[in-house]
């Protein structure tokens, strides 16, 4: 059965079992692959937690205990982060008004030292 | 006067036929769209200029070793890489080690989404067939679907190796037109109300759940699917590299330098074994329409799964239907589509950290997809 759509020559007879079979295993395949990882990962962070909250317990921390696995919002996590930014590169919002002027010195170097030019060379010939 | 006719004979304007005319003009639109568009421009320019080194017309096996089908020119060479398979899995080592997983981890079940999306492999596959392709070329053009350069290439290599040529640059090209081929069907399958759906910020993620992510998922794919360890090996070595935090030379050569020269020469060498003589055939046209119905099906894949999910989805983890075009796994361009197309719905609402998570499964899913054809039809 040849039947012409749209200028393809698209014959369905062509399509035979092994096809199908092909086709529907390999999509099963995909899914079983990634219900394998979506299975994994949504137990393990209850796993850490729970692994958590013993290890805290141990320590005799019960305040600590009950926060361990609970959710920190991403709104509270970027705060953090840019107090922690913020710290660490000491920036602050209020100006001290303060300029400090370097003081500019010439490090030393054999190439622009004045006893070793050219006129002082005869110097040291004596 | 001998001499003049021989140096024409073998000049560029003697050897002209209007398919090296044609196929240069395409190289020329692939490196406008890159240059003048911004369209994807690392795999456009070199593709594009591949394009017009591979069509400057010669006298071909006159001795010359200049073509990419010569044996012993320097194209050839490099196009060893290519057919050989050696480019892909070291593309895919260097996406892994730019490629941040966390999306995906702190919400595990949009995984679903980046299998779903992979509909277009395997629907495009049984088009292919009917139209008269053989069974490893047919695999070869569905796997355009999941919207994968290297993987699209890396299977192709394998199954049908003259067809390289017509289904990267089919790959690249609707990669290249994501939004524009994305879009209509956006809005088609998705309601106004379903694309204001906000979803849940997600949850931060741990070191150490980032270090296993990597491992477990180069263990379950590979012992499912063995033929994609190739690409998923590296792609998952990579993102070791990256979140081990103790390999950060090597990750950072991985994703730049490494991840830089194999683009580079694999762009120039797909767009010149685009030769006029092998490639302007009916089989390219019919790629091309299959091409872009296979992103299609794909993307439509994605949404509809997602609405489905939601049936099941209590109202507060409802998820944005829009999300599930990026299970087509083009980095990070279908997330950023679907980014956009959830702004015009509601100026607040940004879903690229969300579409993120199916659009690096998607990865995952069509590197699966591929090791499942090769499995089967090797």
């Amino acid at each position: 059965m040849t039947t012409d759509v749209l200028m393809l020559p698209i014959d369905l007879s062509a399509i035979g079992k092994e096809h199908w079979t092909l086709a529907v295993i390999g999509y099963s395949v995909v899914f079983l692959a990634l219900i394998l990882l979506f299975l994994f990962f949504s137990i393990l962070p209850k796993f850490l937690t729970r692994n958590l909250r013993k290890k805290f317990q141990k320590e005799g921390s019960q305040e600590m205990a009950a926060l361990a696995g609970t959710l920190v919002p991403g709104e509270v996590s970027a705060a953090i982060a840019t107090a922690i930014s913020l710290y660490l590169e000491e920036l602050h919002d209020e100006e001290t008004a303060i300029l400090t002027i370097k003081k500019v010195g010439k490090s030393y170097s054999p190439w622009n030292s004045k006893i070793y030019n050219v006129i002082n060379f005869n110097r040291f010939q004596r | 006067m001998e001499g003049i006719v021989r140096f024409f004979e073998n000049s560029g304007f003697a050897n002209a036929t209007p398919g090296h005319l044609l196929m240069i003009l395409v190289g020329l639109i692939f490196i406008y769209l890159a240059i003048r568009h911004e369209y994807k421009p690392l795999f456009l320019v070199p593709i594009g200029f591949g394009i017009l080194i591979g069509n400057t017309p010669f006298i071909e096996h006159a001795g010359l070793h200049l073509g990419i089908y010569e044996e012993g020119s320097l194209m050839n060479y490099l196009y060893m890489g290519v057919l050989k398979g050696i480019f892909p899995p070291l593309i895919f080592l260097g996406i892994g080690a730019m490629t941040d997983f966390s999306p995906l981890i702190s919400n595990p079940k949009l995984m679903l989404l980046g299998a779903a999306a992979q509909l277009g492999i395997f629907l495009t596959y049984i088009g292919a067939i009917s139209l008269g392709f053989t069974n490893p070329e047919s695999a070869s053009i569905g796997i355009i679907g999941g919207a994968d350069g290297p993987t699209a290439i890396f299977l192709s290599s394998k199954l049908a190796p003259h067809l390289i040529g017509s289904i990267a640059l089919a790959a690249y090209s609707y990669m290249a037109l994501l939004p524009i081929i994305q879009t209509p069907i956006m809005r088609l399958l998705t309601s106004k109300q379903e694309r204001r759906i906000k979803m849940k910020p997600p949850r931060s993620v741990s070191k150490l759940e980032k270090i296993l992510f990597p491992i477990i998922a180069v263990l379950f794919t590979g012992f499912i699917a063995p033929g994609s360890l190739p690409l998923l090996g590296m792609l998952f070595l990579g993102n070791l590299l990256k979140e081990s935090m103790v390999t950060k030379r090597l990750a950072d050569t991985a994703k730049n330098a490494m991840i830089d020269i194999v683009t580079i020469v694999l762009g120039v060498t797909i767009g010149a074994s685009t030769q006029a003589t092998t490639f302007l055939t009916r089989e390219s046209v019919y790629i091309f329409v299959l091409g872009a119905t296979a992103f299609m099906i794909s993307t439509a894949g994605g949404i509809l799964f997602a609405k489905i999910m939601n049936l099941f989805l209590s109202p507060e983890n409802r998820i944005n239907p829009l999300i599930g075009a990026a299970g087509v796994s083009a980095v990070p361009d279908s997330a950023i589509v679907v980014q956009v197309e959830g702004l015009k719905a509601d100026p607040d609402n940004h879903l690229i950290m969300h579409a993120m998570a199916p659009n690096v499964a998607g990865v995952i899913g069509s590197a699966v997809a591929a090791g499942i054809m090769m499995n089967f039809l090797l």
